[in-house]
């Protein structure tokens, strides 16, 4: 069977959440947001899956792979501008009906997680937030297993450090790898993403923490969506870059491109050579020199 | 940085920014009218569009120098939102009366 995913591209409302990567990589309880709908999809029946994407489609490429990990074969789709229902049928569903999944996981624009189409992610930070809170008690499928309920209402990643004296409250999520520290106070409504860090003390309510962020210690998110340093408040839509890594900042490594540029190869290799005494002293006293033939292979 | 007293009220107003390049100034030029003994001090953040660690230092240096004068009223005055949300996750906006005009 076959279905097509069409990715949002650009949704005014949210522009913090389409910052790092495109809105259908956002992640969600562990999961980018098209991770979630392949799954879906996957278990209905589907084993092709096209996903068209507008936006910084060679990034949605590059993470989905080619579809083995669903069971699917998956191809994804650069656009130049995000397609309607009827124009993506128009132009990619050209062998009628027969093969497809039925209507309406046949196209499927991702403005919503599956199931919860009366719960819209992108209108507005607020809807995001309750779309997510909505989604929690769904968020764990059988293909699922990092992470398990631990109390009513209380998710914990199988690999997560939860202190034994920091306090949790139900409806909370804490995702896989994820720290939290001696005092912190995680809920109520509250969603940790994987690998981020709640230092002690702090607290974290009515909020969504992104992946790999750091919330320093005595700090209180509140009402808010906190994102390597941007913390946006979804009840007033006011956003802040955060200016003190020790309150918030990101723990991801920097992007793979930025290290392996040729302008940072080429100045950053010498360095070391010229910057450390040590090694011109090294150099100095290495008694001889080997030809480049004499060094044993690896 | 304007700073007026009026009477019981010293009103510490045009504030472009507090972060390590002018936080010291502030904290210095304010508790050089402390002895004043005004009532109450109200800091306008209406201008004031970036906060750093070293600003919230200077205010909450500024806090503690007026705890130790009983009576003394602080009061931040039409902050940003994002100066808001920056005072609200250090917790800062327990020490001080935020007042919005």
């Amino acid at each position: 069977m076959k279905t097509l995913l069409i990715c949002p591209a650009i949704r005014p409302a949210v522009p913090q959440l389409a910052e790092d990567g495109p809105l259908a990589l956002v992640p969600i309880l562990g999961e980018g947001l098209v991770g979630h709908w392949i799954e879906h999809l996957a278990m209905l029946g589907a084993r092709h899956v096209q996903v068209i994407a507008a936006d910084r489609a060679e990034q949605v490429r590059s993470t989905l792979g080619d579809g083995a990990r669903w069971g699917v074969q998956l191809e994804v789709i650069a656009a130049s501008l995000e397609p309607t229902l009827t124009e993506a049928a128009a132009h990619y569903r050209t062998d009628g009906e027969a093969g497809w999944l039925p209507a309406p996981n046949d196209i499927v624009l991702m403005n919503h997680l599956p199931g919860c189409p009366e719960l819209p992610l992108f209108e507005s930070y607020a809807s995001w937030f309750a779309a997510l809170l909505a989604w929690m008690p769904r968020a764990l499928t059988p293909a699922r297993i990092r992470a398990s309920e631990i109390r009513p209402g209380i998710w914990v990643g199988r690999r997560a450090h939860v202190s034994p004296t920091a306090q949790l409250i139900a409806p909370c999520w804490i995702g896989d790898q994820a720290f939290v520290e001696p005092g912190a106070v995680v809920g109520p409504g509250a969603i940790i993403e994987d690998r981020s860090v709640v230092e002690s003390d702090a607290s974290i309510t009515h909020s969504w923490v992104g992946p790999d962020t750091f919330v320093g210690p005595m700090t209180a998110v509140a009402s808010s969506l906190a994102w390597g340093s941007s913390l946006t408040n979804w009840r007033s839509d006011s956003s802040l870059r955060v200016p003190d890594p020790f309150l918030m900042c990101s723990l991801a490594p920097p992007p793979a491109a930025l290290v392996a540029a040729p302008v940072y190869r080429t100045v950053g290799a010498p360095t070391p050579a010229v910057a450390s005494p040590l090694n011109w002293m090294a150099a100095w006293s290495e008694p001889t020199r080997r030809a480049p033939d004499s060094i044993p292979p690896t | 940085m304007k700073i007026e007293n009026q009477g019981q009220c010293l009103s510490i107003s045009e504030i472009p920014e507090l972060t390590a390049v002018n936080s010291a100034n502030f904290r210095d030029e304010v508790r050089a009218v402390l002895p004043g003994s005004p009532s109450v001090i109200e800091i306008d953040l209406s201008q004031t569009r970036f906060v750093d660690s070293s600003g919230l230092g200077a205010l909450f240096a500024l806090y503690r120098a007026t705890a130790q004068r009983n009576g003394v009223i602080l009061r931040l005055l039409n902050p940003r939102p994002e100066i808001q949300q920056l005072l609200e996750l250090t917790q800062m906006q327990q020490l001080f009366e935020i007042v919005r005009r």
